[in-house]
């Protein structure tokens, strides 16, 4: 594999230059939490360091709060979980209200998730949200699978993701982040289409739809029939995922799924995510976060790399041609800037 | 009704408990640190006691409350094991928390072939304890290995010099795993141990309903009961203290993720007068963050694992 990025001699892990940007959004470093897994910010604000972290992605609020699936909402199965909460959460009210003042107390970077089950209602919560202070961006979540209406099914169509996007664009000055679902014939797709509605950015993926029987009793270990799979069992899954839609836009990724260390954050970034999401390892270690920053700076340290961004696509940059060979042109453009790096060299 | 911990600044929390002296409710009090197997050793019918040390700063758990066990790289499992406490005794300053478990999965079975000194991350103090400063005549009522926690909450008691009566059922006597714990934590004060077996191979013949409904005329009133066991007899108990004039506060099992209310994993069904007074909270309360959330349902991890008899909705509880 390639280290390409940087030279072989060691620097010192606090000259590891970690910040990255997403649309408009500076991060102090490219780790953030993954929406569902870190609540509304303060839940764990006493065992990790917020501003140490590049943000906080909150639980998806919705119009109306929700009350969520019936049990049994939750099961392990072979190094993963599936969930099926469906959403539960306070609703727009009392997100801006309670949530909201107590995030901007807390020294974090908030990125605000948004779900809606039809683009008016995404409208809504933008109109109210959009230019609240203390929100750095906004993830919209086009790819719940556990609910019954504006889940992944129906977001992932295209011509929908991008006609969405248009009509939320104008509600915020703050970057729209636009999070996939990676249960789609080419993922590629849906990339593109939110690319060209307006999305500042995109999270690769959510979770993967996924279900496991209770033979004995004959019924699903789930409330209901299927869930979202997450945890390092979807790590190699998510990261082919990310590296297809890194391939397909020109605006940053973030990546997301399974990530538990350090060098699981590297993979994502190497593939051409510019940040990437931890979830499910924070409900096994609530401190997992701090580690994975601290895992990837050492390895950048060690390997030399001063900048992380210049570790962004790295990967690609050796293996384009295999990714390339599906693209369409787009349009003969030129890619700018260092998005030059996942070319054909 | 509980006032949920919040952090003071970043990375500092004080433990507090609420005005009435309830046990605080441990949503900022939890740590995860490192511990190390003291002892481990088999307890009769597939039952094993376990012990940790962990360090003198974690703040010891109440009965009822649990902690998430976690095994360390390669582990067979990737989520904690939520597991009640059942003893907590500190041993030169260092914390020894026992925990009374069956290596009944892959997590567990782990667990058990833990020699002492291996190491076990461990996650807590996590929920909220039984109340055991309410006034009344304390009656705690096992069911099987749900006898862990009120091991615990009948030490306490001792301590606090009050007497109980400590009614312990299981579908045959050798089930009534812990019977001789609960005795000697009983031996001062005249509390009282009362047996109950399905099949009447030991002390009272039937389940331990029938055993309070026959206890329960010579006590007494007001009861205060603190319950355990598998949630049809704990269905059974919080419908017989409804009906009796009794409060009964159940400790409740679930399959978990997170265990620190943020994954909203773990849903028990609330009851149409919990919910009632769910929606009834002023929004903007200050502090009041165990029933100001989901009218629907109560978070197991952290609403719990303790609840109120009436909170619950016992016919929709699986």
């Amino acid at each position: 594999m390639s280290r390409a990025a940087g030279s072989t001699k060691p620097i010192a892990p606090d000259r590891v230059d970690l910040s990255v940007r997403v649309g408009s959004l500076e991060l102090r470093n490219p780790i953030l939490t993954a929406s569902g897994t870190f609540g509304y910010g303060d839940e764990y604000a006493h065992v990790v360091q917020l501003s140490t972290i590049g943000g906080v992605v909150t639980k998806t609020v919705t119009v109306k709060p929700r009350a969520g699936n019936s049990p049994a909402r939750v099961a392990e199965t072979a190094s993963g979980m599936l969930n099926s909460i469906g959403l539960e959460n306070v609703g727009l009210e009392r997100f801006r209200d309670e949530k909201l003042p107590r995030l901007r107390e807390l020294e974090a970077t908030v990125i605000a998730s948004i779900g809606g089950e039809t683009p008016e209602e995404l409208e809504t919560l933008l109109r109210a949200l959009g230019r609240e202070p203390g929100v750095g961006a906004f993830e919209v979540n086009f790819s719940c699978p556990n609910v019954a209406a504006g889940g992944a099914r129906y977001w992932a169509d295209a011509s929908r993701l991008e006609r969405t996007l248009a009509g939320l664009k104008p509600l915020t000055d703050k970057p729209l982040i636009a999070k996939l679902s990676p249960d789609v014939t080419d993922i590629r797709e849906t990339a593109r289409a939110c690319e060209r509605g307006g999305a500042d950015a995109l999270t690769a993926v959510n979770t993967f739809v996924a279900m496991a029987i209770d033979l004995d009793r004959m019924t699903s270990r789930l409330g209901k029939a299927t869930g979202g799979l997450s945890g390092p069992a979807v790590k190699p899954l998510a990261l082919a995922r990310c590296w297809e839609a890194a391939g397909a836009v020109r605006i940053p990724v973030l990546g997301s799924g399974g990530i538990v260390s350090g060098r699981d954050a590297l993979e994502f970034i190497a593939a051409g995510a510019t940040a990437v999401q931890v979830g499910t390892a924070t409900f096994v270690e609530p401190e997992a976060s701090t580690r994975v920053l601290a895992e990837m700076r050492a390895w950048l340290a060690a390997n030399g790399i001063a900048r992380v961004r210049d570790l962004v696509g790295s990967f690609r940059a050796e293996h384009a041609q295999e990714g390339a060979l599906t693209r369409p042109a787009r349009n003969g453009e030129q890619p700018q800037g260092d998005r030059r790096r996942r070319e054909p060299r | 009704m509980i006032t949920r911990e919040r952090a003071i600044g970043r990375g500092t929390t004080r433990a507090r408990s609420a005005a009435n002296g309830a046990p605080a409710r441990a949503g900022r009090t939890w740590r995860q640190v490192r511990s190390r197997v003291v002892s481990q050793r088999e307890y009769g019918a597939g039952f094993r006691w376990l012990e940790l040390e962990l360090p003198a700063r974690f703040v010891p758990p109440v009965a009822g409350q649990f902690m998430q066990l976690l095994l360390e790289f390669p582990s067979p499992v990737l989520l904690p094991r939520p597991m009640s406490v059942a003893s907590v005794r500190r041993v030169r300053s260092k914390l020894r928390v026992g925990f009374l478990y069956a290596a009944v999965g892959a997590g567990t079975r782990a667990l058990a072939a833990l020699a002492p000194g291996a190491a076990v991350s461990v996650t807590g103090p996590l929920g909220r304890g039984y109340p055991l400063h309410e006034s009344g005549t304390p009656v705690l009522i096992a069911g099987g290995r749900g006898v862990a926690p009120l091991l615990m909450a009948a030490e306490a008691l001792a301590r606090a010099r009050r007497r109980c009566e400590f009614v312990f059922g299981a579908r045959t006597s050798e089930l009534l795993v812990g019977s001789g714990e609960a005795r000697s934590r009983l031996a001062r004060g005249g509390s009282r141990l009362h047996l109950a077996t399905d099949d009447g191979s030991r002390g009272f013949h039937g389940d331990v309903i029938g055993l309070l409904a026959k206890l329960a005329p010579k006590l007494e009133r007001p009861l205060v009961i603190h319950a355990c066991g598998p949630h049809a007899m704990l269905a059974a108990v919080a419908r017989w203290a409804m009906a009796n004039d009794a409060r009964a506060h159940l400790a409740m099992e679930s399959v978990m993720a997170c265990g620190t209310g943020v994954c909203r994993g773990c849903p028990l069904p609330r009851s149409g007068d919990a919910r009632a007074r769910v929606l009834a909270q002023p929004s903007h309360a200050a502090g009041a963050a165990a029933l100001k959330g989901n009218p629907d349902w109560a978070m197991c991890c952290t609403d719990g694992p303790v609840f109120e008899a009436r909170d619950l909705d016992w016919e929709r509880v699986e």
